[in-house]
Parts: C-alpha cells; structure tokens; sequence
C-alpha cells in the first residue's frame, strides 16, 4: 500500500482520509505484508475455486410482481425530493 | 502500411421478465410515474436482501444454450462498487468470478461469408436507474424504477474486424434471443444497448493496439457510423501522429459524427469486485438445467428447412415465416388446423403479416390466436365465409385474440348464403335496374357482367358462394 494507491482507493470510495488515518492503513498493511507473501506463496494453480465457505445455495422465487412499495414511505428520509423523484447534487455540467 | 480494426463488443439485453431481478417489484416502468415500481431492496435501503427471481436464470441460461455456450452449474453473484447516484446501493450486483454462461460461439454471415465470433461469457447483472437533469437546474433528479430490472451482458471477443460484421453479429443476437423468447432487444426502446471496444494494429500483427471503448450504443446505424469514425481517427493518430491514442472511455455523438473523450478506462480492479454474501451460490440441478434445455426453439435455419421439405413451402415463404418466432408459432398453430400448409402461409403472409405493417407492429408483437387463425382459413376455403368477410373477420381476431371465427361470423351475419331464393330475388333486382349492362353483356362486353355481380355480391353483402352467384346471374341475364 503507498500513497498513490490509498489516494485512488479514496477517491474510488468518495472518502478523505486524514494524516492520521492514512498512516493507519499504511501500519495495517505494513504488518500483513508478510501474511500476504505466504499467501501468494501457495499454488493454487489446479485449485478449484470455493464459491462459498458453507455448502449452501440460494432460493429462488417465481417471477411474480407484487404491489408497490409507498413511495411517500420511501422518501421520508430523503433530504430533498421533487415531483416524485429523489433530488441529489447536479452531476453533469 | 495496411490496418485493420479489431472489435469486441459487450452487449446489454433486458430480460423479458414481469419483476426484477431481486425484488418483486414490476421490471416494466415505461411511462409510469417516477420511483413508483421501487421497495426499500432495489432502492438500497441498509439491511434489505436480495432473492433472485427464477426466471432471469431461466432466461440466462436460454440465452447461454442458443450461443452455444458452456452453462456453470453453479452460478455466483457479486458486487461491483462504483459512486453514482443512479446506483443506490453504490455497487451493482452482477457477476464476475462464475458467470451463468462462459465460451460460445456465434455464426454470422457477411458479404464475405460466414465467421465464428467466440463469446467470452454471458452474465446476469442489475440495471441502474434514471439521471434526469433538465428539471431544474441545480439538481439531478432521480428515478429508481429501472434500478435492479433484469439485463444480461453478452460479452465478445475481439473477433469483429468491421461495422459489417458488427451488425450482423447483432442481427444474429437479436434473431437467436427472440427466438428463445427472453428478451424483446428493441435498440430503439433501450431493451438492447451496446458498448464497442476498439482498436486497431498492422494487418497481420497479432499484437492488439491501444483500445477505446464507447459506451450504450443504441441504433445499429449509430454503431457503424462510430465504427467507421474511430478507425478512421486511430488510424490517423497512428500514421499522421495527430494525438496520442489512450485507453478510454469515449462518448459518441451521432449528430455530429464524433466521439469524444469522456474518462480514462476503468480497470476491473477499479471496481473491487468481491463475491456478494448476499446472494447465495445458484446451483442448477440436472432437472432445472434439462427442462431450460428441452424448452429451447429450432434454430430459424433449421425451421425453414423444414418448413420447405415437410410442408412443401417455397424458399421465400419459408424465409418470411421464421422471420420471427411468433409468425412461426401462429403459422403452426393454425396448419394444426386447417392442415394446408400452402393456405396457412398464404394467409400468415398476405393478410397477418400486412396487418401487423399496417399497424406498425413488429412481428413479435402479433398476440393473434394461431388455431382460431386454422378455424377461420377452413371457414374461407369450404367456402362458408367469403373471402373479404374473412380479412374482416381477421382484423377483429387482432383487436380481441378471444374472438372464435365460425360464432363471430353467425353473428355478425358473415355466414355464406345458400338461399338460391335470396340470391335470385336480388340478381333479379340488381339487373332490373341497370338494362344497358344486360344489353352490353349482351352485346359481348364481358365487363358489364363483373360490374353486375360486384353490385350483386354487395347487395349480398359478400355472402355468397361466388360460383353459385355467377351460375343465377347469367340464367338470369339470358333469359332478359
């Protein structure tokens, strides 16, 4: 982890990381770094790969619509709406 | 020095499901009122879970089986995060590391014949929802209806060299997903969207060159143009040094023929994806994965092979009837009944096919009840309905696919007449009044003959065998 990494990893999560915090990071990954090296060590090149650590699949539903959802109920903790949509900065030009 | 341009596409279909992917709400919103088909699940409330609706594997599988791809029997979903306010949980759930479809192959023929383009994978995946923003000035508006409807991504490899190919590659996307019945893949309506990868190299190089990308292509017209635009300007950055070609995402602008430089291409690890501990691993069992695959449709060329050699149609009626899948359901359905092949295709080709252009419907779109289609065709050919009476009688069975040919012509007094003593009396009127055309049949002016039976056959409303009209209306002219 440097700091051009954390920066677009930041900037990706929409976060500001403060000097303090940033440090942080660069702590925790420092002392994984050998973690990470056994890790990378492993061959797993004729390993199949786990789908999920329990042998557990999904359910399924039919396809079925039902009623709608009251929009006034899912607005209520909207900062803004308008007309029925939600309202958010500009984000285009 | 020689180029050529190598193309990959990802296309992104909307799956003809009623509800969305892992919410029960509706997936069709056209026209509706904004974030009125939303719940707190495709609206990224904190702490709602995802179930996957049945059908859209069902669908993706379809889809998987017709471009002959390998199917992963265990299927896994996961999240690809990105900021964005039409995305409301700020990840998409889609599938990255076991797609539901995984190495096809597609044919597609040009004019310079046939070519295999390998299919990479197909996965299921979210829709976003709607930005709008020229509501009001300072705000973006927005409208999560689409959030979390249905779509696969059917994703190429670079195995495209021209705008040619490209859009028979689409045709044949289109044809085969119709076919199968999981999407409408209406460019026009948004149902098929497409993003184009491109780049080009040195002919015979097997090096690939600096790779753009233009993002949600909506008409096949505007693909090839943009097509033709990059090559072009590649090309020349490569030869002339006019700039310097980067790997990004580019917007093209259709009006005036130009693309534009939008962000630099994001890498699969911008999006950090990781398996959704949402959504649970979907394993096809052999009983699920058999039935999809029993229920899959004959190719369209293996269908107008058959039609040709079992029912004996010519190659153009052939190539008319398996334009779509409908026509060939309503044409079957209806020599399921009538049992002449020549008769129902005359009819599906002649009469339904020039009422769905008249109304500006696509083939897909025909709901006419392909039996009744056979009852009314055997109503015509046994000559108890007329032939005209028929086309009307067809028009209502589009406007109400319940309508039963034989009772809705009784009671709409469509029936064919065998009253000889209805048809004499009204020979006898129609030619009573008009003695110059007796006199010019007479005289051997045959016209004047066609120009009473019309009059008398609308006197009868068309309901009369015309043989038997003709027959009483010459005894009856003769003997004047």
């Amino acid at each position: 982890m440097d700091r051009d990494t954390l920066r677009r990893l930041e900037l990706l999560n929409q976060l500001s990381l403060t000097e303090a915090q940033k440090e942080d990071v660069f702590s925790f990954f420092a002392d994984r770094d050998e973690d990470l090296k056994a890790l990378e060590a492993i061959d797993t090149e004729n390993t199949e790969r786990m789908v999920h650590v329990m042998p557990i699949m999904t359910v399924v539903r039919e396809d079925v619509v039902s009623q709608p959802f009251a929009r006034e109920d899912l607005q209520r903790g909207a900062p803004e709406t308008d007309e029925g949509y939600w309202c958010v900065p500009r984000v285009v030009e | 020095m020689k180029y050529e341009t190598v193309i990959g596409l990802e296309v992104h279909v909307e799956l003809a499901t009623d509800s969305k992917i892992f919410c029960s709400c509706s997936a069709h919103s056209y026209g509706a009122d904004p974030n009125s088909h939303v719940c707190p699940a495709c609206c990224g409330m904190p702490g709602m879970l995802p179930v996957v609706n049945k059908r859209v594997v069902d669908f993706g599988m379809k889809a998987g089986l017709m471009l002959d791809c390998h199917i992963n029997r265990t299927t896994t979903f996961d999240k690809k995060s990105y900021y964005y306010p039409d995305l409301p949980a700020a990840y998409q759930t889609t599938q990255w590391f076991a797609p539901v479809a995984v190495n096809g192959l597609v044919e597609i023929t040009t004019s310079k014949g046939k070519k295999n383009v390998r299919i990479k994978q197909i996965h299921m995946e979210e829709d976003a929802g709607k930005l709008v923003h020229d509501i009001r000035e300072d705000t973006t508006h927005v409208d999560f209806n689409r959030t979390s409807v249905p779509l696969i991504e059917i994703v190429s490899q670079p195995d495209l060299s021209s705008a040619e190919e490209v859009e028979a590659y689409l045709e044949r996307l289109k044809t085969l997903l119709r076919y199968a019945r999981v999407a409408e893949c209406e460019m026009a309506h948004g149902t098929m969207r497409c993003d184009v990868n491109l780049s080009v190299r040195p002919e015979g190089s097997d090096k690939l060159g600096v790779r753009t990308e233009m993002k949600n292509m909506n008409s096949v017209e505007a693909i090839k143009r943009a097509i033709e635009y990059e090559t072009a300007r590649h090309i020349d950055a490569l030869e002339n040094g006019t700039e310097e070609l980067r790997q990004e995402t580019r917007r093209w602008d259709d009006i005036k023929g130009k693309s534009y430089a939008m962000r630099s291409k994001e890498t699969a690890g911008d999006y950090r994806y990781f398996p959704d501990p949402n959504v649970m691993p979907v394993v096809i069992d052999d009983t699920w994965f058999e039935s999809i695959k029993s229920s899959l449709p004959e190719f369209p060329e293996v269908k107008r092979a058959r039609y040709a050699e079992e029912y004996g149609l010519s190659e153009y009626d052939a190539e008319q009837l398996t334009k779509s899948i409908a026509l060939c359901e309503c044409f079957e359905d209806a020599f399921s009944v009538c049992k002449s092949a020549k008769d129902a295709a005359n009819w599906m080709i002649s009469e339904v096919m020039s009422i769905l252009n008249a109304r500006q419907m696509t083939y897909d779109m025909l709901k006419l009840n392909g039996k009744a289609l056979g009852e009314l065709i055997l109503l015509v050919s046994e000559g108890k309905v007329g032939r005209a009476n028929g086309k009307k009688i067809l028009g209502a069975m589009f406007d109400d696919p319940t309508i039963a040919p034989a009772a809705y012509a009784e009671e709409n007094g469509l029936i064919v007449s065998n009253d000889t003593g209805l048809i004499e009396k009204v020979v006898a009127e129609v030619v009573a009044s008009d003695p110059k055309a007796v006199a010019d049949y007479k005289g051997g002016k045959e016209k004047a003959l066609m120009s009473l039976f019309g009059r008398c056959m609308k006197q009868l409303k068309g309901n009369c065998d015309p043989q038997m009209l003709r027959t009483i209306l010459i005894d009856i002219v003769n003997k004047q």
